[in-house]
């Protein structure tokens, strides 16, 4: 359904992306594990038409030359020179990385500028389906999206995201920052919205720790390059990502 | 009493001007520096439609305002979006473009008192022992109208809602779908249309000026900067504070300080608070 083959993406002479495949099925979670710098944030901008964006900004402002290699199939079509709006439209939605709230408006209005794509029952539908899964937002939908906690900001960026009616939800680093605790719920919360509105999802995560049980394909990107990749079971068996990601 | 009823008044004219910029600059961070130009070119087209082409006022008003919205479409799809990005490029390029529309008029023979648009109705009437003039009170109710119009299209449709994300943060507004090259000519195309309907507002108060449209610009930057660049509630208040402070010079001091009384709240705004009354955030911003 969905489909990468051979991305490169070079920042000036900096190599981002090297050759990087990946695919995910239908209803799939896909985890992409690796440590700063490794590539996964790139690698959703480019999966997501951001980074035609930030080209784009840079070319004007005479910035770094940003180049792009490879193909993005989504449902049989090579996507790699659409627009991010066109692709969001195609139902590629981008949760980013920071989260990316809008600071000056209220959850709920958050919510609603997150439904831009939806019909409005569709939003009416989505903005019940977000209250019951994430119960926190619905006592906070007046408040400012500037003035929430890390896992509040979290919850609301999924919703929002969630709003604009996905059919392969890309999610960037969505424990940053938050305690053990928010983050096993989160990735509960993740799988819950998979087995219940039947989306793919792709995690890029540098804990994998709470993400590798709900997965049900791993990537290792290491320096730009998926160096090693399988199920949820061979990945947590394999010596290498045992010892870097879970420490034993 | 005079005081009371005049600078709501010009608080109202002064929001008016001010509006389309600060909607502009909000949503795309575009200095339209053609501001008043567009304003100016308004009046004049609505003049032209009127008794060149014999439409009817409210007709030609509307034409006016349609192709005021078209040009500054245009203008933005042609010129302005080769330069996003370049703050000073924008203000240049914009800064010209409205230097060539208002002084291709005076060129083409907008000179003189003689360019006048009429009244929507004559006359005046007494309120609390102060004549004002019909107009006048247009201005404030059609003001108000226009401000609490946008004030909904912003806040309760789908458009509205998009230009507000994308203001706050461009690159979350495109991952939610919205697209920021489109929705910065929508915004360009609706803030010209705001000048235009400050024109038609307005105009009929005085007589269609080239200068006008450079008075219109620097009350609509020193609003904007007092308010804070980009803060529509920021925007409203200001108006309201410098309407007033105006309006009282010109009781106690005289009429020829009115403009010095916006340029010092530009200077004092900067020097005491350089992100404006309602830049609180970036304040913040500025601090990290």
């Amino acid at each position: 359904m969905f489909e990468a083959e051979g991305l490169m993406v070079f920042y000036e002479n900096m190599l981002a992306l090297n050759n990087v495949s990946l695919k995910c099925e239908e209803t799939q979670i896909v985890g992409i594990f690796g440590a700063n710098s490794a590539g996964k944030s790139t690698l959703m901008y480019t999966l997501s038409g951001i980074i035609l964006d930030i080209r784009k900004k840079e070319e004007m402002a005479g910035g770094e030359r940003i180049t792009i290699r490879g193909r993005v199939q989504f449902n049989g079509r090579d996507i790699i020179s659409d627009k991010p709006s066109s692709r969001a439209r195609a139902g590629i939605i981008l949760c980013p990385e920071r989260r990316r709230i809008f600071p000056e408006s209220t959850v709920l209005e958050n919510l609603r500028i997150g439904g831009y794509l939806a019909t409005s029952s569709q939003a009416r539908e989505t903005l019940d389906y977000v209250m019951t899964i994430f119960p926190p937002l619905k006592r906070i939908l007046k408040r400012l999206g500037g003035f929430l906690s890390g896992g509040e900001q979290q919850m609301l960026a999924i919703g929002r995201a969630l709003m604009a009616q996905p059919k392969l939800l890309l999610l960037d680093e969505p424990l940053l920052g938050l305690s053990p605790a928010i983050q096993y719920l989160l990735a509960k919360s993740i799988k819950e919205i998979r087995d219940q509105r039947g989306m793919s999802i792709i995690v890029a995560e540098q804990y994998a720790r709470p993400i590798i049980p709900i997965i049900d394909y791993g990537y290792i990107l290491e320096n730009g390059a998926a160096v090693v990749d399988g199920g949820r079971q061979e990945l947590m068996d394999n010596p290498d990502v045992k010892s870097a990601y879970f420490g034993t | 009493m005079d005081i009371i009823i005049y600078g709501i008044i010009n608080s109202v004219s002064l929001a008016l001007m001010a509006v389309g910029f600060t909607l502009v600059y909000g949503v795309s961070r575009l200095p339209n520096f053609a501001h008043g130009a567009l304003y100016v070119l308004t009046g004049y087209l609505t003049w032209l439609l009127m008794y060149r082409l014999g439409l009817n006022y409210f007709l030609a008003a509307l034409l006016a305002l349609a192709l005021t919205g078209l040009i500054g479409a245009a203008m933005y799809q042609l010129v302005l979006i080769r330069v996003r990005g370049m703050p000073i490029s924008e203000i240049i390029a914009s800064y010209a473009i409205g230097l060539a529309i208002l002084e291709g008029l005076r060129w083409g023979g907008l000179k003189g008192g003689t360019f006048r648009l009429p009244p929507f109705i004559e006359g005046s009437v007494l309120i609390f022992g102060v004549s004002v003039d019909f107009q006048r009170i247009f201005v404030v109710v059609l003001g108000s109208a226009l401000m609490g119009g946008l004030w909904l299209f912003v806040n309760n449709t789908k458009l509205g809602l998009a230009l507000k994300g994308m203001a706050q943060d461009e690159r979350a507004a495109l991952t939610l779908g919205i697209d920021s090259d489109r929705m910065a000519v929508v915004a360009t195309a609706i803030g010209s249309m705001l000048a235009g309907a400050a024109a038609i507002i307005l105009l009929p108060l005085g007589s269609i000026v080239v200068e006008s449209g450079y008075h219109v610009l620097i009350m609509a930057v020193a609003v904007c900067i007092v308010g804070g660049l980009g803060s529509w509630t920021g925007a409203v208040f200001a108006a309201f504070i410098i309407g007033f402070a105006q309006i009282i010079t010109v009781v106690f001091l005289g009429a020829h300080f009115q403009v010095v009384v916006a340029l010092l709240a530009i200077v004092v705004t900067l020097v005491s608070r350089p992100s404006g009354l309602f830049g609180r955030q970036k304040e913040l911003e500025e601090r990290v």
